[in-house]
Parts: structure tokens; sequence; C-alpha cells
């Protein structure tokens, strides 16, 4: 593990302080969300935008290399996808490289 | 501070038995606002700064939302030693005490019930980077010499698009299997994540704070992928910001 590690029985802000990126991340994307009397949609927000952008456009790039596979993952999305989403996706990821297409099954959970 | 000039910054929700400590958004005091079994972490603040032209202003300020960023998590990281806690996104103000009353009174059988379900539970993120091996270097003596090493390169390339897929699939599964749930979010780019490796997973787990599995599958998984150039950063624990779902509050 790298220097960032914390291990759970490690007490809140007794550790190094978090990467901004990861506390923006939870405190901008995640949590409940509506709720609230004023509700700005953070989207709208130029500066903040900068940063979502850069969370969509990874989102887009891990697309264009074939590493979406949460995006569809039943294991991931409970109840939502057939199941074939990462072995179709991985097929047409070894036909683009020319490969041949693997025959055994794919464990899926 | 008086409440008719007040609203209040709310971070989260606890059970109404929590008793609140230390400060939040500008240092201010964090209480508890309580209906009946649960009771929501807040502070009051000006209305006025924190009014929708205000907050879109400052939220702008990239040192404000740095700031305020950390403020929000901090008071939540408090509480998270503590009890269990359901994390609010930053900048949820309500215009009254009567207005958050209504809300936690509204859903408060959701929230009390999402507070059991998290009840001795932290979220954990796990980050997982790839250093891709360096191409060969040197002039190629010969133009026969130059497709090889094209060829190769080539298929150095696919190799490891492959790799990347398998490998965070792999870990992603091996994590969730010692966790109660997990969520793969989309892996930052370097100008978020701040390394030149690159991310292939970037996901976050709800474990029992006590629960060491995840932290044994992580070194368990550095030892199979390390010496593919993989390497695996956890962080927090975290207020459980990824496993809150949103029909908790009618959505």
């Amino acid at each position: 593990m790298t220097q960032g590690s914390r291990l759970p029985d490690v007490r809140p802000g007794s550790g190094q302080p978090a990467q901004l990126a990861d506390v923006l991340e939870r405190v901008l994307d995640k949590g409940i969300v509506i709720a609230g009397d004023i509700r700005i949609n953070l989207l709208d927000i130029e500066l903040l935008t900068v940063r979502i952008r850069l969370l969509i456009a990874s989102a887009d790039k891990a697309k264009e290399m074939g590493i979406d596979w949460w995006q569809g993952d039943p294991f991931l999305r409970r109840g939502d996808g057939d199941g074939s989403a990462l072995e179709s996706r991985l097929r047409r990821l070894e036909e683009r490289a020319g490969l041949p297409v693997e025959e055994e099954e794919r464990s899926e959970r | 501070m008086s409440e008719a000039a007040a609203a209040l910054y709310v971070y989260g929700v606890v059970s109404a038995s929590t008793q609140p400590d230390g400060t939040g958004i500008g240092a201010r005091p964090v209480e508890l606002v309580a209906e009946r079994d649960v009771g929501a972490l807040a502070s009051f603040v000006p209305a006025g700064e924190f009014g929708e032209a205000a907050l879109r202003e400052r939220l702008e300020d990239r040192a404000w939302l740095e700031r305020t960023a950390r403020e929000h998590e901090d008071a939540l990281e408090r509480a998270l030693a503590a009890t269990a806690v359901i994390p609010f996104r930053l900048c949820t103000v309500y215009e009254s005490r009567d207005g958050l009353r209504e809300f936690l009174s509204a859903h408060g059988p959701a929230l009390a019930g999402l507070l059991r379900r998290l009840d001795g539970r932290v979220e954990l993120g796990v980050k997982t980077y790839f250093a891709e091996a360096q191409a060969a270097t040197g002039e190629p003596q010969s133009g026969r010499e130059y497709l090889l090493r094209r060829q190769r390169e080539r298929e150095a390339a696919e190799e490891a698009a492959r790799f990347k897929v398998e490998c965070a699939r792999a870990s992603h599964e091996r994590l969730a299997a010692a966790a109660e749930e997990a969520r793969a979010n989309p892996p930052q780019p370097p100008e978020l994540s701040g390394r030149t490796d690159e991310m292939l997973l970037n996901g976050a787990y709800l474990v029992r704070r006590d629960d060491r599995r995840l932290t044994d599958a992580v070194a368990e998984l550095e030892s199979l992928y390390g010496p593919r150039g993989v390497t695996y950063e956890i962080t927090g624990p975290w207020p459980p910001y990824n496993f809150v779902p949103p029909e908790v509050v009618g959505t």
C-alpha cells in the first residue's frame, strides 16, 4: 500500500488529510442531493464545472479505453443489465484489436 | 446568531440522541436539530451569505470552496467517529428550523432505517493505479527492426488494454466480496488524482468499522498485480457518501 493508505481502525482526522479531489468528488456528487430549500445546480457553477467536467471526461476516456465496465455491470448495478455487457464489450475490444475471440465463459456474479 | 437572520446549513443526519460537538462551516458551532428519532447536524449561517445568488458566487471562489468542502467533511468525520451518519451534499441549506424539521418528519422512518443499516459501518475508498511499461528507446538499426518494434509496441498496447480491464474488474470484484456494499466510480484523470500513473479503479466499499477483510484483500491484490505495475491506495474512513440510496428521500 502507498503512503496515502489509512487503515480502517485509524480514527478520522488522525491520518493524513484526504486529497481534495477525493473530498470534492464525495461532497459535490454524493450524499443526499434532494434536500434543502436552496438547491443550486452545481453543474451551473463555472469553477465546479471544470472539476465536474474532468470527472465526466474521465468517464468518457474510460469508455474509449473499454474500462467503463461498471456502466452496465449487473454486479455493480443490480437488476439493471443483462449480464453480457462486459463480455460483449470485451469482444468488441478484442475484435477491434484483431485478436481471436475467447470462447471460455467468463464468470459472472 | 439570532434565528431571524439565519439559515441552517446541514451536514448530515444522525440519531436524535447524538451529542453534537465542535465547529463546522466558518468555524460556527455544529448543533443538532432533532425530530423524533432522527436529527440533523447543522450550523446557523447568515441567510444572506448562503442564499442562492450568494452561494453561486462563493462556489466560484476556489479557496472558499476548498475550505468549505473540508469543513463540511471534518464535521461529518467527527460525528462518524462516534455514531452512524447519513452525509448530505455540500451546501444543503434550509431557510428555517421549521423547514428542516418538516424534512426530518416527512422522511423520518426512511432516515432512521438507513441509520440502522449504516450503524458501525464506514466507507473506504480504494484507488488502483497502473504504471505503463516504457517502450524501447534508441534509434532502430534497420527498417526491419523499426517494423518489428512497431509491431511489438502495438501488441504490448493491446495486451496492456486487456490487462487494465481485467485488473480493474478483478480487483473490484475481490474488494466487493470483502465488503457489504460496493460501488465503482469513474477513475479520476491525472489532473484530479495528482498522479501521472493511470487510475484503473476508483472504488468505494461499505465495511464494518473493525473489519480488516478489505485491507487484507488490498494486500492480496497488491502482491498479485504489484509485479505488473499496479499500485493500490486506500482512503478513508469516510462517511458513507456512496451508500445513501436516492430513494431514502423519496426521489
